[in-house]
């Protein structure tokens, strides 16, 4: 059955219809935050009954006033780094628990260790409204209230079952064979899975990682809570609260916040994903 | 699949069993501290009439679900739980799978479509749901504009995104779907990528149409893939609060609240921590459903 | 026997904050041994920025001057209620946290500040009765909170169309709303919504929706605590928010947030809003076209002649029980209070003084100390300092008691209130009513029922008076 170029054409043209109809929805409101990063105020609050003036273009000159409100009257660049640092710290606390918890209920565990992750991935379904008063009290009991000590102790709590689910599929794909033949050499089961497993567990590892600094990123609720302090606050928080003031929304620099905050964190993203991707199809379905 | 060592599980070496406690023991103390004691709390606080958290309360029994399940509010907000997740996941599956297999041909551009695509999964959900926000807004709408530009909107005639029970829940599931869709389309891409191109010459070989071939070959290889991505697209909308609570704060009149939403309004906002946590409990018979659909779902993985 | 337990417990928490601390790096120690030196203030993000400016170092410099570390921390409005609620779980954070609504579903967690409000009186003479009204349970004889200011509430009128419509000096009853609503479409075709009154789940219209019900004579609850809510009064006010919505009007009130009624007005979007002078400032510092047309007018009469507002903010600050400076706060708070000129002039004219006695000239003798605080207030809004055109603007305001009330009223804004007020049960049903999603009776029936089981409930601890007489 040939198809003729007509048909070709016209398969093409859907293809690319499709693909710029995704790219649009992707993009657009990032081409609105950054339309009105730098509108002037009288710009951006015309009503959109007026249909001669066009909001996706600047109708007066653009300004720079609500990147100088961003970096000069917030601490925003305090915030980024707060929340990278969370994020690392908050990364390596769910690899030091998922990675062996993963391997352990992968090989080490038997028939029940099959149960057990999945109860271990159920807690991750517990709504975090649930948790919010008890967590409240275990940050207080250890005196970690404001600081940003209290997310790290609670963020894992939504890093570590996903994860160790992740990888405990990641390391069931990979052959036994890679420890049993190191062993077999004299190597100890903890020696094998140094100095095999876990070089063969990158991608697996990597997925972990993004899909951990993900999920810091994100969270709102408990950093809203449990930090008071403006100079501690994490982007999601810091953001709202010194731009929101009640009735008064600083539209430009808010929209800033949220696009200089996502364009780094999209190219890494970009960078890795082919090996997220590798990571992840391997630690699921398995 | 058998090695010199291969021997039945029981058969693990007890010094593997010891180091599989040992490695096991970190992560499950971890969450038993700090997700299974807590949660267990929360439980026992949904008996009482603790306010703002304290844990100077009395029982109340069953009061608090009593009124709970009586309140309106929260029979609509059950509703709006499986119709919020069951949209917003079935958009996120199949537009996913168009996007990803558009994505799977080559052309020009690729990559910085493919960065755009994946730029939603970027953004501080609560900074990025202002900026729709903003999209929203009744009176700056930039939606309204076009449409108003365009002839869809005549004079008089206004689309009130967050104010209009109806719109606002498609409101709320637009933004989830823009905020899932990257993370689900990669997912789905990696299950498209793992097919061997042989299968689709075998397939074409036997004359098979594009269609019948979607059906008869892709669909069933993509099977464990799909359930991943369905499955954790499910837990993580089922317990979200974010894009209701930053969106529209359950309006207009408590109508787009989910359990989550509403949980935290009453529980947190209003103070009554007892109810707030009963509220949050109806999400519990369906996080059992999901248990069993995810014990199915590995053994077959194990089968295969 | 207690002390021992709680020995134990400083014990484990000290063992567990040593492990985590060598486990994780030497910065980890938290100064939990809160000296006698430091005073931790929580407050809001004032609406008018200019404000914060002021008081953080204010606070500061108070406190270098008493020998303590003040630190003040800021959280958006919407946040201040759950970091409370995080805050009393936790059994520590700040020492002083500021509410803007009602402190009052917090009355079991702080401390009693009879003494500070007697020194005040001594000082000043009586504060403003909806600033008692909101800070005081009589049920269980609490001074639970302190207002050091509140904020009127007036309308906020287009006087352009409202001249085009032949009432230049804006409405004066709930009727004008109604009867305009079709002139202004008229007139002005360009503006989406005639009349911006909020029915959302937002600050501003939780208090716009309560003066409807009070100016028509209804209220949730009588002076004496009973739920009075399931009356024909609500249905009137059901009524005629109603008739106003249907011509005045549209859905985009339903989803409303703190800004948008600021945001539509000063887009010139609508012609009448309720809100305090925030948005009016906005406009100033934005230099934006409708501020020449920027005009204001008092509470509107209902049919029963009832002249009411809710406050828009009514400051409640709290010392927590678990505050080990319970002495410095209260010292803080009364120290607030003598600040009362500062914080007004700091606000823009936004925050009123409580006590008006606080902003008398100096060395006024005590007996009229509150006639001259009231001159100098109403100087300030016959002359606003910060560029009104013309200057007397504002001068309505300096007259804004008479026709200003506390949330709960007639009664008091005990804790039930202040639950009804925070899960939007008013909004609800005024929304419900309004679009026709519910007949105004089944909305008020739904509103009452839960009305009462929230006043049940604190009924029975204690803290909320009545019940015989519930409707």
């Amino acid at each position: 059955m040939r198809r003729s170029p007509l048909s070709r054409v016209l398969a093409t043209v859907v293809h690319r219809v499709i693909i710029l109809g995704f790219v649009l929805f992707a993009v657009f409101p990032f081409y609105w935050m950054a339309v009105t990063t730098f509108k002037q105020n009288s710009d951006l609050y015309v009503g959109a009954t007026n249909t001669a003036h066009n909001p996706f273009i600047f109708n007066e000159p653009p300004t720079l006033d609500h990147l100088r409100i961003l970096f000069g009257q917030t601490l925003y660049p305090t915030w980024l780094f707060n929340t990278l640092y969370i994020g690392v710290i908050v990364v390596s606390i769910t690899l030091l628990l998922a990675v062996p918890a993963g391997y352990s209920l992968a090989r080490l565990t038997g028939r029940w260790g099959e149960r057990l992750s999945i109860g271990i991935f159920l807690t991750y379904l517990v709504p975090s409204t649930l948790l919010f008063i008890p967590f409240s009290r275990l940050v207080a009991l250890l005196g970690l209230q404001n600081t940003t000590w209290s997310l790290v102790l609670i963020y894992p709590t939504f890093t570590v079952p996903f994860c160790t689910w992740l990888l405990m599929g990641f390391f069931k794909s990979l052959p036994k064979e890679v420890e049993e033949s190191a062993m077999v050499d004299g190597c100890s089961r903890a020696g094998a899975i140094w100095r095999m497993v876990l070089p063969l567990s990158i991608p697996g590892i990597l997925t972990v990682v993004i899909f951990a600094l993900t999920l810091v990123i994100q969270e709102f609720v408990y950093s809203l809570t449990f930090i008071s302090s403006v100079q501690r606050m994490t982007v999601s928080v810091g953001v709202p609260v010194a731009l929101v003031r009640g009735d008064v929304y600083y539209w430009g620099s808010l929209m800033a916040a949220c696009i200089i905050t996502s364009v780094p964190i999209a190219i890494v993203y970009n960078i890795f994903l082919d090996r997220f991707i590798a990571g992840f199809t391997v630690g699921a379905i398995k | 699949m058998t090695s010199t060592k291969a021997k039945p599980l029981e058969g693990l070496r007890r010094s593997d069993r010891t180091l599989g406690m040992v490695m096991l023991a970190p992560a499950l103390t971890y969450i038993t501290l700090l997700v299974a004691l807590p949660f267990l709390l929360a439980l026992f606080l949904s008996l009482t009439n603790s306010s703002a958290g304290s844990l100077d309360f009395s029982f109340v029994g069953l009061e608090n679900f009593r009124n709970v399940i009586g309140n309106p509010v929260f029979r609509r907000s059950l509703r709006n739980t499986f119709v919020f997740t069951l949209v917003s996941q079935v958009s996120v599956i199949v537009l996913g799978n168009i996007l990803a297999r558009a994505l799977m041909k080559k052309f020009r551009g690729k990559t910085v479509a493919r960065f755009l695509i994946l730029m939603p999964w970027a953004a501080p959900i609560s900074l990025a749901t202002l900026g729709w926000l903003w999209i929203f807004d009744s009176t700056f709408s930039v939606i309204n504009w076009l449409l108003k530009v365009i002839g869809v909107l005549g004079p008089g005639q206004w689309y009130y995104w967050l104010g209009d029970p109806t719109l606002a829940m498609v409101a709320i599931i637009t933004v989830h779907v823009w905020r899932m869709l990257p993370f689900s389309t990669v997912i789905l891409l990696a299950g498209l990528t793992s097919i061997p191109a042989e299968v689709h010459e075998a397939a074409d070989i036997d004359g098979a149409g594009p269609i019948a071939k979607a059906f008869q070959v892709t669909l069933p290889m993509m099977l464990p893939i799909l359930t991943v991505a369905l499955l954790f697209g499910v837990v993580f909308t089922f317990t979200d609060m974010s894009v209701v609570y930053l969106l529209t704060r359950g309006g207009p009149f408590n109508s787009t609240h989910v359990l989550a939403s509403l949980a935290f309004q009453d529980g947190v906002l209003g103070g009554d921590v007892g109810r707030g946590a009963a509220v949050a409990i109806f999400l519990l018979p369906v996080l059992l459903v999901l248990a069993v659909v995810m014990l199915r779902s590995s053994r077959r993985a194990e089968v295969q | 026997m207690e002390t021992r337990r709680q020995f134990i417990l400083k014990g484990a928490k000290v063992a567990v904050a040593g492990a985590v601390a060598t486990a994780t790096g030497p910065t980890i120690l938290v100064k939990d041994a809160r000296a006698a030196g430091q005073l931790k203030i929580l407050q809001w993000s004032h609406f008018v920025p200019a404000y914060d400016k002021w008081f953080d170092p204010w606070a500061k410099e108070w406190g270098a001057k008493r020998g303590v570390d003040v630190t003040v921390d800021h959280v958006g409005f919407a946040d201040v209620v759950p970091r409370a609620t995080a805050e009393v779980a936790a059994q520590s954070g700040h020492d002083v946290h500021m509410f803007l609504g009602l402190a009052s579903a917090f009355e079991e967690h702080v401390i009693d500040l009879s003494d500070v409000v007697s020194t005040l009186e001594k000082k000043y003479g009586k504060s403003v009765e909806l600033a008692r009204r909101s800070t005081y349970n009589p049920t269980t004889k609490k001074q639970f909170a302190l207002s050091d200011m509140w904020v009127p509430d007036p309308g906020n009128y287009h006087k352009k169309v409202w001249t085009q419509i032949e009432i230049p000096n804006g409405p004066v009853t709930y009727e004008d709303l109604v009867k305009a609503a079709p002139l202004i479409k008229k007139v002005a075709p360009q503006m989406q919504i005639p009349i911006g009154i909020g029915l959302s789940q937002d600050i501003d219209s939780n208090m716009a929706v309560r003066n409807i019900l009070w100016c028509h004579g209804g209220s949730i609850q009588d002076k004496d605590g009973n739920v009075v809510l399931n009356a024909p009064e609500t249905l009137t006010a059901l009524e005629y928010a109603k008739r106003l919505y249907s011509v005045g009007m549209t859905q985009a009130v339903l989803s409303w947030n703190a800004a948008s009624n600021n945001q539509a007005f000063n887009a010139q979007e609508t012609a009448y809003i309720l809100n305090s002078i925030s948005a009016y400032r906005t406009a100033q510092d934005n230099k934006l076209p409708v501020l020449e047309h920027y005009f204001f007018t008092p509470a509107l009469k209902g049919p029963t002649g009832i002249m009411l507002a809710s406050e828009h903010v009514m400051s409640g600050y709290v010392v927590w029980k678990f505050s080990k400076v319970q002495d410095v706060a209260k010292e803080f708070l009364v120290a607030l209070v003598d600040a009362s000129r500062d914080s007004m002039l700091a606000s823009k004219l936004y925050n009123f003084p409580s006590f008006y006695g606080a902003a008398a000239d100096p060395g006024t003798a005590m007996a009229k100390k509150a006639e001259s605080g009231a001159a100098w207030i109403a100087k300030q809004c016959n002359n606003d300092p910060f560029g009104s055109m013309p200057a007397d603007k504002l001068g309505l305001l300096a007259k804004s008691v008479p026709w200003s009330t506390n949330l709960g009223y007639p009664g008091y804004g005990n804790p039930a209130e202040g639950e009804i007020f925070d899960t939007y049960v008013l909004t609800d049903m005024f929304a419900k009513a309004a679009t026709g999603a519910l007949s105004p009776k089944d909305s008020m029936l739904e509103a009452s029922t839960r009305a009462k089981e929230i006043f049940n409930k604190w009924r029975k601890k204690g803290m909320v008076p009545g019940g015989s007489k519930d409707r």
